[in-house]
């Protein structure tokens, strides 16, 4: 055991951060708010953090709450900005906001070391209180899904209209998706400059996008479950592909090709209908074979969708008829 | 000033909502024009009206969720035209919608806990925000609203699962678990059969005799006269006749919005 947390340390540490990046991405779409931001909080947290030790002496653990503070603030303020956004707009706004943040660190000078970005970021931040700090947020997130607060996150993704009118401030939670999502982003930012000591322009580039979505997408973008099975797939994929060769992209591209055509739900969503149909093989046995409760009233399917188009004739005709029997009456 | 509305007598008082001159206007088009109407507690009020007549626009208007283009709103005699529609729920103001909207991850307990979330909040909560979320647990008023729609054995089914008129019942027992103190119902009783008609009227009916003022937008006319005890009646977004069910559908400008001139003489 110790033998195998020795020789895969790195691949254990991308995998925590990879989860905390997952779920920067995760939280505001289970939301319903389309914002790839957390990939730029990501940046905002790994740059800051890394500043305040190198330039600061800030021990690490300081200087990552402070970065996480920092991307928070800034995810509140994207978010005043952009919250009336949605769908590709919303999403095409926040990569434009990732990629600013790459353009400053690629141009910030000596504060950001440019394009070879900073390095020797030396402190006393250890893998366990990485796992530790990794598993306080998973468990938030769970907490989320859970009870009340699961209800009204859904019906703010599903349908926010009715959210309104069962008393949920839409716009308080869309803001607060960009307060959480920047302060997971800067989370797994810092985090990840503390164990690797380094941190440059390409570490916070379009790829990092891309594979953050590319975990939730295969995970399932609908729980923290998901974000758990994506960041270990997609963390652990590439070096379990290593053996062949140059094939491992042509791969790793057909998997995410199949998860997105035959699972949009992700594979979580797979477990998800799995437990359902569980559920009703139980409830059949349960009620002896019927689909049904067996007191159940028969309803029947409606005979139109749009109910604002049938009324003319055959409710005229009964206005008239009831009329008729009132004047007889 | 007392007056008598069927077997009904009610005493004017502060309606629980007034809605004076409201208009609701989409660029040139006047989807609603002018409509002044009280919601008197204790009654069940019906909108009739045929295709296009504005009475769904003008639940819009009345629960904030479509801008109004003039008028005033009133709750309890208050101005509330200028809420959000988030907040419409704390004022205690219940309502189904014209197409089922139920959330499809969610069975129908949750789906109708939904509901009685929105009361907690409007409330005093007995217990913090985080001992709920640790101890999610269903509610006097969800288990109240599950018997009284008939939905026992129901619970644990999602959406995709149950009939459209069930679907339809978990909407009301969502709308019933918030304990308000007006519930406006567009169509509840679309898709159902006769039998889970009369029930819902039947349940609509014991809610009033309860104190509980009801608006409901159907186009089910037996419902309507089974089960309401005032009726507006709307037609090009204007209100052109009010009164019993009796009266309102024996209005010629009633019959004629739904038959023309041609088919009121037929008739």
């Amino acid at each position: 055991m110790i033998a195998f947390y020795d020789t895969n340390l790195v691949l254990i540490q991308a995998t925590l951060s990879g989860l905390v990046l997952a779920l920067a991405i995760q939280v505001p779409l289970r939301m319903g708010v389309f914002s790839f931001a957390g990939a730029g909080s990501y940046g905002i947290g790994a740059y800051l953090s890394a500043i305040l030790v190198l330039r600061q002496g800030m021990p690490g653990p300081v200087a990552i709450a402070v970065a996480v503070l920092v991307a928070a603030v800034i995810g509140l303020l994207l978010g005043l900005l952009i919250f009336k956004l949605n769908g590709l707009y919303l999403a095409m706004a926040t990569v434009a906001f990732d990629l600013i943040i790459s353009v400053i660190a690629i141009n910030g000078g000596d504060l950001t070391g440019a394009s070879t970005g900073l390095y020797g970021v030396l402190t006393d931040f250890t893998t366990g209180q990485m796992f530790a700090l990794t598993v306080l947020v998973v468990g938030l997130v769970a907490l989320s899904e859970r009870g009340r607060m699961r209800r009204r996150v859904d019906a703010v993704r599903d349908d926010p209209e009715l959210a309104a009118s069962l008393g949920i401030n839409v716009r308080r939670y869309r803001l607060v998706a960009f307060v959480v999502s920047g302060a997971l982003g800067g989370l797994a930012g810092g985090m990840n400059v503390m164990v690797r000591t380094a941190i440059g322009p390409l570490d916070i580039g379009f790829g990092l996008i891309v594979l953050a979505l590319t975990m939730i997408v295969v995970g399932g973008s609908r729980s923290w479950k998901g974000a758990v099975i994506g960041a270990v797939i997609f963390t652990w994929l590439p070096d379990v592909l290593a053996v062949i060769g140059e094939w491992q992209e042509l791969v790793y591209g057909v998997i995410v090709a199949v998860a997105a055509v035959f699972l949009p739900r992700g594979l979580y969503g797979v477990i998800v209908d799995l437990t359902k149909w569980l559920g009703r093989i139980r409830r059949k046995r349960r009620t002896g074979g019927a689909e049904q409760p067996v007191d159940a009233p028969e309803s029947v399917e409606p005979e139109r969708v749009e109910l604002d188009n049938t009324l003319s004739r055959e409710q005229g005709g009964e206005v008239a008829r009831m009329a008729a029997q009132s004047e007889v009456s | 000033m007392a007056a008598s509305i069927g077997d009904r007598s009610v005493v004017s008082t502060t309606p629980v909502l007034e809605a004076r001159e409201v208009s609701v206007h989409f660029g040139g088009v006047r989807a609603v024009e002018g409509v002044t109407l009280r919601l008197e507690p204790g009654l069940i009020h019906g909108i009739i009206g045929p295709n296009g007549s504005g009475k769904s626009t003008l639940i819009g208007a009345i629960t904030r969720l479509t801008p109004l283009t003039r008028g005033q709103l009133l709750f309890d005699g208050e101005p509330y035209q200028g809420i959000r529609p988030s907040a419409m729920a704390g004022l205690g103001v219940a309502r189904t919608f014209q197409t089922v909207r139920l959330l499809p991850d969610l069975n129908v307990r949750d789906n109708i806990q939904l509901g009685a979330d929105a009361e907690a909040s409007a409330k005093t909560r007995p217990r913090p925000g985080w001992y709920q979320r640790l101890r999610p647990s269903v509610s006097p008023a969800v288990a109240d609203a599950i018997r009284r729609t008939g939905l026992e054995g129901w619970e644990d089914y999602y959406p995709s699962e149950l009939s459209y008129g069930t679907q339809r019942r978990v909407e009301i027992a969502r709308a019933i678990s918030m304990n308000p103190r007006l519930l406006l119902l567009d169509e509840p009783t679309a898709g159902m059969n006769q039998s889970e008609r009369a029930e819902i009227s039947r349940l609509l009916r014991d809610l009033r005799d309860e104190g509980l003022c009801q608006l409901l937008v159907e186009h089910d006319v037996q419902m309507m006269l089974d089960t309401c005890d005032y009726v507006f009646a709307m037609n090009f977004g204007e209100l052109i006749a009010e009164g019993t069910p009796a009266d309102v559908v024996q209005n010629p400008l009633v019959q004629e919005a739904y038959l023309g001139r041609k088919g009121r003489q037929h008739a």
